[in-house]
């Protein structure tokens, strides 16, 4: 059978390739691990810190100046919920995970999206990368970085990173690519510095582009961080990947409800956030 | 009025013989056209290429408003944009305040924008994402004047454009009219000596578009700035320009004061245009009358010295009301103090109609 040879072949470096990785490369992931846990770390402190009715309120506090009284006190209600089914430390968990992998894609994807809206070819080069993270089926990411990362939180902020980032990325370099051309001969006609017409002009402009890509890059992360429970990230995937196992249905149910209320409180306050950066747009 | 030769005839912006050629292979044509002088078609044939402005010179002077009309492309759009540079120029010299353009390095063209040329688009181009005040004060920050300075300067150049109630609105609140205005103060707040217009008027309804017309030439009149204004519209230009450029093809047809356009078209293709308009106020006295000795000779037994008189500079519609205030049919023009031509019935007739204004000798 030659393909099962080559197949054979292929996959002997795969494995290879991860082993002398992992065993030449065990200072970086150290580190890459230490920096991932010590951020969530840090964040999920912060929200421990308040007990959940005081998050509940703050929540409520946001809703109402961004949306609207209702939707306030929805949400209020929603996350006192969260509390009532006995899922709180869970929810928070979650919570820290999505909010750091979040950031940590950000931060890496918004300025890869910039230099990739201004130089062309770096973006047609980077899009067969994106198009592959995002066709790939999730789980695959969670293998090779068990290998390098071992058991636990930081395997599923990577994973998480990794599926968040390409949105934030596309979004970026779209709106800076999308500037009027009437503004480009504006900011020219009026003599800006190369400096002045990506601050004053383009990056204004790529704002709605970008906050969409901030909210797209969100969802991915709760979508990523549940199936990550398999990896013990903790908080409410693991608390669903338990209950499969054991068949819990109610509890399943309970961390699966729990997730939904995350996930739509953090869309709607992001997108109004979003709504309301756009000023006096038209 | 709108003839009147301006005090200093200081050149602010100089183009000679430029050429703008679009195309892959531009330079080539570039080249044929320099050694071998090959015309537009010639260039498109062989070249494949587009003449954009071909061979184009033109001169604005200080306190001058400079209008070049043309259709759609002509050409008039990227004549303007050489002048600032925005398009580089194939062929050709541009001097503006003295310094050739071309040769600037980018700070120092970028100095040269930001001072002393401002530009108005016909899509505005106001910055959704700033009120108005911001947007006046645009080019002022851009040059680092501090926020209380440029925000005064700023406010200064709304009022003058009749916005002084609206600084703390947002562009989307205004109508199509109150944004050209914003437009028009974020260029005179910068203070610039030139003022480019690209069709900034066009968009508008006709009845804003005449006051914002008659708005922008007291306003650049009063405050002695420069200005080089796009249009097809030639009853824009006339209004508008001291004097006025055709445009056709690239190619500029005809220079001269709106008198000289419609009074003596260089070619059939301006005098199709000028034949819708009116020349009631643009033909003078000068261009409508008839050598003295002329009149004599056909009426023998009329008096010149007892006609009502009038000075070259009259148009027609003064030499209509003073020829219905006589019981003559005739007019006399008098320059330092002699009659240097008589305008008659006939003269005024010709002079509305826009035909050759000689009378038949036969009279």
């Amino acid at each position: 059978m030659d393909t099962s040879i080559i197949a054979d072949i292929f996959d002997t470096w795969t494995d290879d390739a991860l082993g002398w990785i992992s065993d030449n490369g065990e200072w970086l992931f150290e580190a890459i691990r230490s920096v991932l846990e010590g951020t969530y770390d840090g964040i999920l402190w912060l929200l421990q810190l308040a007990p959940f009715y005081v998050i509940a309120i703050l929540g409520a506090l946001l809703g109402w100046r961004l949306i609207n009284l209702l939707s306030g006190l929805l949400i209020g209600a929603a996350l006192v919920f969260c509390a009532l089914m006995g899922l709180w430390a869970e929810t928070m968990s979650t919570l820290g995970l999505v909010a750091t992998a979040t950031i940590l894609a950000l931060v890496v994807g918004i300025p890869i999206g910039i230099v990739a809206g201004f130089v062309r070819r770096f973006d047609s080069a980077l899009e067969p990368v994106l198009d592959l993270i995002q066709t790939l089926p999730p789980y695959i990411y969670l293998l090779p970085a068990i290998a390098l990362l071992g058991y636990g939180p930081a395997t599923a902020l990577i994973a998480t990173v990794i599926v968040a980032m390409p949105p934030a990325i596309r979004l970026t370099s779209l709106g800076i690519r999308m500037t009027p051309h009437e503004f480009i001969e504006l900011g020219q006609a009026s003599g800006l510095t190369p400096w002045q017409m990506f601050s004053k002009i383009r990056l204004p402009f790529a704002i709605p582009s970008i906050m969409a890509g901030i909210n797209q890059s969100l969802m991915m992360a709760f979508g990523m961080v549940v199936i990550a429970g398999i990896v013990g990230s903790g908080g409410l995937g693991e608390t669903i990947y338990g209950a499969v196992r054991t068949l819990d249905i109610a509890t399943s149910i309970n961390a699966a409800i729990a997730i939904v209320i995350l996930t739509m409180v953090l869309d709607r306050l992001t997108q109004s956030a979003a709504r309301s950066a756009n000023g006096g747009r038209r | 009025m709108k003839t009147a030769m301006n005090d200093s005839n200081e050149v602010l912006v100089d183009c000679q013989n430029v050429w703008k050629i679009f195309g892959a292979r531009a330079p080539a044509a570039v080249k044929a056209v320099s050694e071998r002088g090959l015309s537009k078609k010639q260039v498109l044939k062989d070249f494949d290429c587009v003449v954009g402005v071909s061979d184009a010179s033109l001169q604005v002077c200080r306190g001058e408003i400079f209008c070049i009309m043309g259709l759609s492309g002509s050409g008039k759009s990227t004549l303007i944009r050489l002048l600032n540079r925005l398009i580089e120029p194939s062929l050709g010299k541009i001097t503006v305040k003295g310094r050739e353009i071309a040769k600037l390095n980018a700070a120092e063209l970028r100095d040269m924008r930001a001072r002393y040329i401002g530009m108005v688009f016909q899509s505005v181009a106001l910055l959704p994402y700033r009120t108005v005040l911001e947007n006046a004060a645009f080019g002022l920050e851009v040059r680092g004047v501090a926020r209380d300075e440029r925000n005064k300067t700023a406010r200064a150049a709304l009022e003058k454009v009749g916005l002084a109630d609206w600084t703390a609105r947002y562009p989307s609140e205004l109508s199509g009219g109150m944004q050209q205005r914003v437009g028009l103060a974020r260029a005179l707040a910068a203070d610039p000596e030139i003022i480019l217009m690209d069709e900034p008027f066009s968009a508008l309804d006709p009845l804003i578009r005449r006051q914002l017309q008659d708005e922008f030439r007291q306003l650049t009149k009063s405050l002695g700035k420069s200005a080089v204004f796009i249009t097809h519209d030639l009853e824009e230009a006339i209004r508008i320009g001291d004097r006025i450029a055709i445009m056709k093809d690239g190619v500029i047809v005809q220079v001269g004061t709106a008198e000289d356009i419609v009074t003596k078209p260089a070619d059939d293709y301006v005098s199709d245009f000028v034949a819708g308009i009116s020349r009631i106020h643009l033909v003078k006295a000068h261009s409508v009358m008839r050598p003295v000795a002329e009149f004599q000779s056909a009426h023998p037994h009329s008096d010149v010295n007892a006609l009502l008189r009038t000075s070259p500079e009259a148009d027609i519609g003064e030499l209509i009301d003073l020829t219905m205030q006589s019981d003559r049919d005739a007019v006399a023009v008098v320059d330092n103090g002699t009659i240097v031509g008589i305008v008659t019935t006939r003269g005024l007739l010709r002079g509305v109609a826009g035909s050759p204004t000689r009378e038949p000798v036969a009279a």
